[in-house]
């Protein structure tokens, strides 16, 4: 059994890799390894959106990562200097900057690139998906 | 001879085309901030972040060059070029910022085998 | 020994980047826009590499492709044999 980590860099509904990142997931953990983590960079922040609404017979993707970690205590960070420059960020996130709404909750939590650099380190694989 | 813990950045995208530079450099300076050993190979577009004269971009897009030069800063010395890839884009080391190390091509194979971390941007 | 993962086309530039990386003991798996390169068979992978490229069976069905890959012999790889594959190498560093 080995520990996997995932990073993720592309946008769910413009690019491939936040879906092929998924079924890798589920992948790994059928074949019985852990996952120790799924970090999202670059535009993979916006995987994290609550307020994304696709048409009922696409995947919602932030529910289809947050049903990962109800299923198996997966970690799902998000670089918060990436997330807030596109506009994803927590409830305490938005009273900080002074915004009326925020689209980003548990699961998901934001965090430093640090803690991708900790992952690879932990990790004994790391992923990219982008 | 690997460098225990040793990461290699490959930047692959050039300034004021994306933000995959500088989301690449900043992962390269955080990396080098928390002690770890960090060499950055640019390829292809990427070489273009190396070049002396750019500037700032379109108005409130930041330069690329002031964290460039914070590389060295960090500890991060070896700013990775391979010959081939300059002269395809007929340029000398001479339009580069100071620092950079040449390589030839068929060096890049052993270069990635002698990180045990690899991060491509 | 790594693993090269292949996200985009094989006459992107970025494809070009991936062979210039890999080493003699490497191997490439070719995934999502990567799996067009069932249709270059001219593709200078092919010859650097033999018998060391993989194909994702599930994006080569998605887009058509499959049967293609199975006339030209190509080795292909389900979601599981992907992670078989990440079991093997250390390291995989991903080309997009």
């Amino acid at each position: 059994m080995m520990q996997y980590g995932l990073l993720v860099m592309g946008a769910p509904y413009s690019s491939p890799a936040p879906h092929s990142a998924l079924r890798f997931a589920h992948a790994v953990l059928a074949r019985g390894h852990q996952l120790a983590g799924v970090f999202f960079y670059h535009d993979g922040v916006h995987n994290a959106s609550s307020l994304m609404a696709p048409p009922q017979d696409e995947l919602n993707m932030r529910d289809a990562w947050a049903e990962l970690h109800q299923q198996h205590a997966v970690p799902l960070d998000v670089c918060i200097a990436a997330a807030l420059r596109r506009g994803l960020m927590d409830e305490s996130e938005a009273q900080r900057h002074g915004k009326q709404a925020f689209n980003l909750s548990p699961p998901f939590e934001l965090t430093g690139l640090g803690q991708l650099l900790e992952l690879q380190q932990r990790a004994d694989r790391l992923i990219t998906f982008a | 001879m690997t460098t225990p813990n040793a990461l290699l950045v490959i930047i692959r995208h050039a300034p004021h085309n994306s933000n995959w530079l500088r989301e690449g450099l900043d992962a390269a300076l955080v990396a080098a901030a928390f002690g770890q050993p960090v060499h950055l190979l640019f390829m292809g577009q990427g070489i273009l972040a190396l070049l002396k004269e750019q500037g700032s971009g379109a108005a409130g897009q930041k330069a690329t060059l002031p964290t460039i030069d914070m590389l060295e800063m960090y500890d991060i010395e070896k700013l990775w070029v391979t010959e081939e890839a300059l002269q395809g884009m007929h340029l000398t080391t001479d339009s580069l910022v100071e620092g950079v190390t040449l390589l030839a091509e068929q060096q890049v194979p052993g270069l990635l085998q002698q990180h045990s971390n690899i991060l491509n941007f | 020994m790594i693993l090269h993962i292949l996200t985009k086309a094989p006459d992107s530039s970025v494809a070009v980047q991936m062979r210039q990386a890999v080493g003699a003991q490497d191997s490439v798996l070719l995934i999502e826009e990567g799996v067009t390169a069932a249709l270059a068979p001219a593709w200078a992978a092919w010859e650097q590499c033999p018998s060391r490229i993989f194909l994702l069976l599930e994006d080569l069905r998605s887009r058509g492709l499959a049967s293609i890959a199975a006339e030209h012999q190509l080795p292909t790889l389900e979601m599981d044999g992907f992670v078989a594959l990440t079991e093997q190498y250390t390291k995989t560093v991903t080309w997009y």
